[in-house]
């Protein structure tokens, strides 16, 4: 996961350094316009805000995608140093510069290199204060759906109904969020001929896997 | 010899002459003549006429003076019109005299040859050798073999005439034995190859269409029994004719002739014949022909395994039709005495008619092991079975006859895959022995407990022993207390305690049920007593397990002893303040749980013989709107009654489902902590290595199912005990 760094921004050659301070000036400008004057962060409420100000639905993925580039420990809270990396990084600031740097956002998160580390982020994104390693079933489904569908829409669409349908598991972890992915990238959907419930794939998707090979009838 | 001069020294050299003795070949011409006469006459039975050394030495001249080869060309030529001779008579020969007529002539060959054999043996040893041709002896023998054996002629009917004589013996005339081992013989002195290819192979032949007609002919009418006697027959006999009058070469291959026919080509049908076959066989006990089918299929490749397949299979079926009988499920007792009366039977089938055969224990074991398991209630049964054995059954057995059962019932444990499930329900029926005092011979008991710990460890029976020690000492605290605390007890009720280690014991705990005030007391005497000596210690009476003896008085006057639990007796003595309690009086009163109250009250009202109090309404079942009476018109021929309901018993469904939950509930620990053990030693391992571990490590307890190994290793995933190999993720991590 990328952390932000807690450090102020370093030294820069001189010339530079009037036009990065500028941006720099600008981009906290833009911070503070979100943020909750009392808690110095953007809350939910800020959030909001930003997306309608973006024209993105706050549950549309590239928010998601916001995130990661900035490196969100809390869900549905920005900190300062969190806002200021991520802006940087895309070169953005301001809201219009920021819609502009979306597409290549997420081009860039859907290299496999970067989506190997933005999957799992999805998963730790989700996770609460009393739920600290396994998020619930309804929230998986969401989460599939918005981080997997592009690439993967038919095995999320199956997935999403076996997991509604299952009562095995209430909640799932991380080792299973994984194996998603991993099932998604090896496994030859729709016939699944290569699966094999000997290999240590997470009970969960030999449960999938079964109940799609008894419902192909 | 020159003269003159002084001698020169020359070596001394003998010189032959100079001159050749030249033999006139009139001379050798006539010497011929001389040696041709003399083999006609040996030929003509007129040798004693002859001089042996004049012949010799006319021979050996001939040699000597180089006539060497006329000799040899001459006694060749004799020879063979000889033999063409004796090819007319012995063809001339009628019927039955053709073969005593060439067997004859084969003799006087014999004979003649040997003379002349002798009379040239000084070309034999020079001429023959050094020209290569074939000593005299041999030469004989090939040309009789060339001129009569092979002669069409004679050929043909010898081949037929010996193949018929066989025949009519084997349809059971009686033959010329001696003949024809002189026959054989001779075709043996001819050579191998010629003993080979004109009598053994077309012999041989011969006998397979024989025996492929006979078997085929015995096995439409004879039933399996007989067949196998008829086959062991022909197979003696035909041994019988090889040591008589073929030669030896021929056994292994005439047996095997009969082998394939009669047995190897027939195996299947016979060993399912209907009402006749292996199956019969092991059903009536029959060990001869059980003997008999193994000794012969044993001479033919497959022939053991397709009795041992058959038998498997009949085993299996007929074990699995056991263990799946609702009836026969019924009463545990006597389904254990089944398998084990199955076990012995085929035991003794093994022994007396198999010789042991190690393959075919194997077989039995494996068939047993697969029926056993088949039913999941066995290793209940099995535990119930030693139960009334160690509570009745062995009553008077001597020491040795407790022995053999306790080992049989090993040997039937072995064969359980579920071992840990032995281990509760064995641990629950001791403990109702113990408390009970029902067992029939503490020596019995802990000679059980060692061979279940020679099978299976210490682990298996620490904790059984431990109640065993529970007891000891409970004993002796009881005496302890009484010989300390008599004065201050008086005539109080008489406790009897048993201390038990929680842990050890398959205790349910249940809350304790409000106890008359009589027992209560003494009970808190003894606690008092009892945490007086053992510090640190909590003590929490279990009424669901206690008994009681109470004497009652009856309405005329008939005194009884009842033996009872101890919610019964705390039931009962509510009888004493009372005539009639209703249903929720009783549960109020003793605070004995709702199932356990019912069941104490059917078993003292509504059971004959028994029933100390009378229920209203009289029906068979206890409902919360009953009202009970003490009975006073109770009537039993014994002074003592016992109404107690703590003896094992078949659990009912929910017991059962329960008992279940906790085994599983067990094994989980139990295979999370083989999969860390393998790990930390193995460090990375995929996924079947460590089901395959698992599953060894575990299986003399139980066998563990791959789906909850796979559940335990993901759990041990969660609390990062393990971890997936980033690089492969077909493999896992040990996390130290």
């Amino acid at each position: 996961m990328r952390r932000s760094s807690k450090k102020s921004s370093s030294s820069a050659p001189a010339g530079q350094t009037k036009a990065v301070s500028k941006e720099v000036e600008r981009i906290d400008q833009l911070f503070y316009t979100y943020a909750d004057s009392s808690s110095g962060m953007v809350d939910p409420e800020g959030i909001e805000t930003l997306c309608s100000h973006l024209e993105v639905p706050h549950t549309d993925v590239r928010i998601l995608m916001l995130a990661w580039k900035m490196g969100c420990e809390k869900q549905g809270y920005i900190t300062l140093d969190e806002w200021r990396s991520g802006l940087k990084t895309l070169r953005a600031d301001s809201i219009s510069k920021l819609k502009k740097a979306f597409p290549e956002m997420v081009q860039e998160v859907t290299r496999p290199s970067n989506f190997q580390d933005f999957y799992p982020f999805a998963f730790r994104y989700c996770l609460t204060e009393d739920k600290k390693k396994c998020i619930e079933i309804p929230v998986a489904c969401e989460l599939l759906n918005l981080v997997l569908s592009l690439q993967f829409r038919p095995q999320v669409d199956k997935l999403m109904d076996y997991l509604k349908y299952q009562n095995d598991y209430k909640v799932i972890n991380m080792d299973q969020w994984m194996g998603f992915l991993r099932f998604c990238n090896e496994i030859i959907f729709p016939s699944l001929d290569n699966y094999d419930p000997d290999q240590a794939w997470p009970l969960i998707l030999d449960n999938f896997v079964e109940w799609l090979r008894a419902n192909k009838n | 010899m020159s003269g003159g001069g002084p001698p020169r020294k020359r070596n001394f050299k003998i010189e032959a002459f100079k001159h050749r003795v030249e033999l006139d070949p009139k001379y050798a011409e006539r010497t011929w003549k001389v040696l041709e006469h003399a083999i006609h006459e040996i030929y003509n039975h007129n040798a004693s006429g002859l001089s042996f050394e004049e012949l010799y030495r006319s021979a050996y001249n001939m040699v000597l003076h180089k006539y060497g080869e006329k000799l040899y060309t001459g006694l060749q030529s004799t020879m063979t019109w000889r033999l063409k001779e004796i090819s007319k008579s012995i063809e001339a020969a009628q019927g039955g005299l053709f073969l005593e007529e060439l067997n004859a002539k084969w003799m006087d060959h014999n004979k003649a040859l040997q003379m002349i054999r002798d009379i040239l043996m000084y070309m034999d040893r020079t001429y023959v050798p050094t020209s290569h041709k074939t000593p005299v002896h041999e030469l004989g023998l090939n040309l009789w073999r060339d001129h009569i054996i092979h002669y069409d002629m004679i050929h043909d009917r010898l081949l037929h005439t010996l193949l018929d004589i066989i025949h009519r013996e084997r349809m059971g005339e009686v033959i010329n034995r001696g003949l024809m081992r002189s026959i054989t013989k001779m075709l043996m002195d001819l050579g191998p190859v010629v003993y080979q290819d004109d009598f053994e192979k077309p012999f041989l032949e011969v006998s397979a269409s024989f025996y492929s007609g006979e078997s085929q002919e015995f096995i439409e009418c004879c039933d399996c029994g007989n067949y196998l006697k008829k086959a062991e027959r022909r197979l003696n006999e035909e041994m019988e004719r090889v040591s008589h009058y073929l030669d030896a070469g021929s056994d292994a291959k005439i047996t095997s002739v009969v082998e394939k026919e009669m047995i190897a080509n027939h195996m299947h049908r016979l060993v399912h014949m209907e009402n006749s076959g292996l199956v019969n066989m092991l059903v009536d006990d029959k060990y001869e022909d059980l003997g008999r089918m193994y000794t012969l299929f044993r001479r033919v490749p497959d022939g053991l395994s397709t009795i041992r397949d058959m038998m498997t299979s009949y085993l299996r079926e007929t074990g699995k039709q056991l263990v799946t009988d609702p009836e026969r499920l019924k009463d545990p007792v006597e389904f254990v005495q089944c398998l084990l009366n199955e076990k012995d039977k085929h035991d003794k089938i093994i022994h007396v008619a198999f010789g042991n055969d190690k393959t075919f224990q194997n077989a039995l074991n494996s068939s047993f092991e697969f029926f056993i398991n088949l039913n999941n209630r066995s290793p209940e049964f099995i535990s119930l079975y030693v139960d009334d054995k160690l509570r009745k059954g062995l009553k008077g057995a001597t020491e040795e006859d407790v022995e053999a059962i306790l080992d049989k019932v090993m040997m039937l444990f072995r064969y359980l895959q579920e071992k840990d499930v032995f281990e509760k329900y064995y641990k629950q029926h001791l403990a109702k022995r113990l408390l009970s005092s029902k067992t029939v011979s503490d020596d019995a008991e802990r000679s059980m407990i060692v061979k279940l710990k020679t099978e299976c460890g210490y682990q298996f029976t620490s904790k059984l022993e431990g109640m065993f020690t529970d007891m000891k000492t409970s004993q002796d605290t009881m005496r302890d207390f009484y010989a300390k605390k008599s004065e201050e007890l008086g005539d109080g009720p008489t406790l009897d305690v048993h201390i038990l280690t929680t842990g050890s014991w398959p205790t349910q705990p249940s809350p304790p049920c409000s106890l008359p005030p009589e027992i209560l007391a003494v009970c808190e005497k003894f606690r008092a007593y009892y945490l007086g000596t053992h510090n640190g210690r909590r003590l929490t009476w279990q009424t669901n397990m206690g008994t009681a003896d109470i004497k009652a008085t009856f309405g005329k006057g008939q005194k009884h002893e009842l033996n009872v639990s101890t919610y019964q007796m705390c039931i009962l003595m509510l009888f004493n303040s009372a005539d009639g309690l209703t249903y929720k009086d009783i549960e109020q009163g003793t605070e004995i749980p709702a199932v356990d109250l019912k069941r104490c009250l059917q078993s003292l009202a509504c059971v004959k013989g028994k029933n100390v109090l009378r229920k209203e309404p009289m029906s068979k079942d206890i409902s919360e709107d009953d009202t009970f009476y003490f009975n006073d018109k109770f009537t039993s021929k014994l002074v003592k009654v016992k109404i107690g309901t703590v003896v094992a018993q078949k659990e009912s469904e929910p017991e059962k489902q329960e008992t279940r939950q906790r085994v599983e509930e067990d094994r989980k620990p139990q295979i999370e902590a083989a999969i860390v053990r393998i790990m930390k030693s193995r460090r990375v391992l995929d996924h079947n290595s460590i089901v395959a571990e698992v599953t060894k490590q575990l299986q003399a307890r139980f066998l563990p199912n791959p789906v909850i190994i796979k559940k335990r290793i993901e759990s041990l995933i969660e609390r990062e005990f393990l971890e997936r190999d980033k690089a492969d993720r077909k493999l896992y991590r040990y996390l130290a």
